[in-house]
């Protein structure tokens, strides 16, 4: 790339240096990528195959909400898996070269590399285009790949590559030191007091708990109400809990574009649980660390001494069996429910949310398209990047059109990229709702 | 972003307009960051604002979470907002040379 600036920005040096990542020279990264995608489709066979079977038959292109967003061609996901599809059969794909020229077929080059990383940036790993596609390719899977591919040759983006390194640093993506993850906790229990005149512990490290509850590290930062809703829901239901002072993030960046750092946020979670004697992990709101828990952890870190499952599973059980209550005239406004991709399309999670919200609010309403055909809030796959914020608002633009039409006046999102995402977003196409977690709404309806 | 030149000294800022070294700050440097998240002069109400983030950050290397900063200040997230139209982490934080909060914010 020139004298352009990408965007998002790419990760300088000293980020790339603690993930064991390197620079590879502008002119090398074509010949380096290439030799990285070899490797990939001897071990990726769900990346051989999506390369393989696509017809172009482009029912893919109006489903995408990148698309439909941005309006650019190459953001339909047959467009942008095409993009590594024309080198796959140049170099890969077994053929006489004259039929491969008329299929599309052309050698990488730096401008490759190039829209390699601005496009596999804008698709937000959602999954939608699997849904739809009638040979099953998941646009989300390649893009996972290719992103990996692009941290071994340097081009992680900033963004991501820092949340990493702090995750490693201190078991957390914000980056947040044990002693400022204390100070927090300590506030927080002193706000439950103040509020609820009770004595609602939040426990840290506390050996042969039941729960080891793993939040995402936004809600000691910015989403509080939700967090200090959990800890009144543990409270009211009697069950002993506890956070791990080694890993307060169920945000699983390692996810979107590296796959050591997926393994290894794994492992650590698994360790805390572990060395606390556990009964059982429960993970708080965020769509893709649920995605990560539930589908890879016990392929990764099996096999597991204890169930890792949702905190929404772990509130219906409590529900279930009349451990807590809920006054629904505590939320007495409209409210409509937004699918986080990887709970609708990749973690399991449609009914359960909707079971709990239909118990402690009065008037909820469903959005059309919804459940695994609901769009993304275009922050998945952590786009969140503020350089970002003009392709942000456009990926946006389905999902603000679904949400305005509802007449909502509370958005219910239960994961932290599409708490992170949605304000801004809604604000730029002027959809005046306010967005909120399931968590603060069941804090709210509690009976204590 | 272009760096700071603050009373001759050149004071290197990302491309967010986060200051790259923390402890270039001064208050000279805050006036000048102010400008750029279109606070025109920093009032008293904007200095509790900083240096209760400044102290937090020499105590804990980090910003305090949100609703810690509007309770020990006394000033509500509506409030923060009109001290710092960019908001408590990349308005305030800014200004008061912290590191830019990063993650799902």
């Amino acid at each position: 790339m020139s004298d352009q600036v990408r965007i998002p920005y790419v990760a300088r040096e000293k980020d790339l240096k603690d993930l064991h990542l390197s620079q590879v020279a502008p002119e090398d990264q074509p010949k380096t990528a290439l030799e990285i995608l070899g490797e990939m489709l001897k071990y990726k066979r769900s990346l051989k195959l999506y390369l393989d079977v696509c017809t172009h038959c482009g029912a893919c292109a109006e489903q995408c909400h990148s698309y439909l967003g941005t309006k650019d061609p190459y953001n339909m996901p047959v467009a942008r898996v095409d993009l590594v599809r024309r080198v796959y059969k140049q170099v890969f794909a077994p053929g006489p070269s004259i039929l491969k020229s008329w299929d599309g077929a052309k050698a990488i080059d730096q401008e490759t590399i190039d829209l390699w990383y601005k496009y596999f940036h804008q698709c937000n790993q959602c999954r939608r285009c699997a849904v739809f596609c009638p040979k099953g390719i998941d646009t989300a899977e390649v893009t996972i790949a290719m992103r990996e591919l692009l941290a071994h040759i340097g081009l992680p983006s900033r963004f991501h590559a820092g949340i990493a390194k702090n995750m490693a640093k201190t078991g957390n993506n914000m980056g947040n030191p044990l002693p400022a993850v204390l100070d927090g906790l300590e506030f927080l229990e002193e706000e439950l007091k103040e509020e609820t005149g009770l004595d609602i512990p939040i426990p840290v490290d506390k050996e042969g708990a039941e729960v080891l509850f793993n939040p995402s590290s936004s809600d000691l930062y910015v989403n509080t109400d939700g967090f200090m809703s959990v800890a009144k829901i543990f409270y009211k239901a009697g069950v002993s809990w506890t956070l791990s002072s080694k890993i307060t993030e169920t945000a699983n960046f390692g996810l979107f574009f590296h796959e050591p750092t997926m393994r290894e946020h794994s492992r650590l979670l698994v360790q805390a649980g572990k060395d606390l004697g556990v009964k059982r992990l429960v993970a708080g709101e965020c769509g893709h660390g649920w995605r990560t828990w539930r589908m890879f952890t016990e392929t990764i870190n099996g096999p597991l001494p204890f169930p890792v499952i949702h905190l929404f599973e772990e509130v219906l059980d409590y529900l279930r069996e009349g451990r807590i209550q809920f006054d629904k005239s505590k939320n007495p406004e409209k409210v409509t429910y937004h699918d986080p991709c990887n709970y609708a399309r990749g973690g399991d999670l449609i009914q359960q949310p909707r079971e709990i919200l239909s118990a402690c609010v009065q008037n909820f309403i469903e959005m059309t398209p919804t459940a695994q055909y609901s769009f993304c809030c275009g922050g998945g796959s952590g786009i969140l990047m503020d350089e970002a914020m003009e392709i942000r608002e456009a990926l946006a633009q389905p999902k603000a059109e679904c949400v305005r039409s509802t007449g909502a006046e509370i958005l219910c999102a239960p994961c932290a990229i599409c708490k992170a995402q949605l304000p801004d977003v809604m604000k730029h196409h002027k959809v005046d709702v306010t967005i909120k977690g399931l968590s603060d709404l069941m804090g709210r309806a509690l009976i204590l | 972003m272009a760096d700071l030149n603050v009373n001759g000294v050149n004071i290197p800022l990302d491309e967010d307009g986060f200051l790259e070294d923390s402890d270039l700050w001064n208050e000279e440097v805050a006036k000048a960051l102010a400008l750029t998240e279109d606070v025109e002069e920093l009032t008293e109400e904007h200095w509790v604002l900083i240096n209760y983030l400044r102290d937090y950050y020499q105590k804990f290397g980090v910003a305090p979470m949100i609703r810690k900063l509007c309770k020990e200040t006394g000033f509500n997230l509506k409030k923060v907002y009109e001290l710092f139209p960019g908001g408590p982490a990349k308005g305030a934080c800014k200004v008061a040379g912290l590191m830019k909060p990063t993650g799902c914010v």
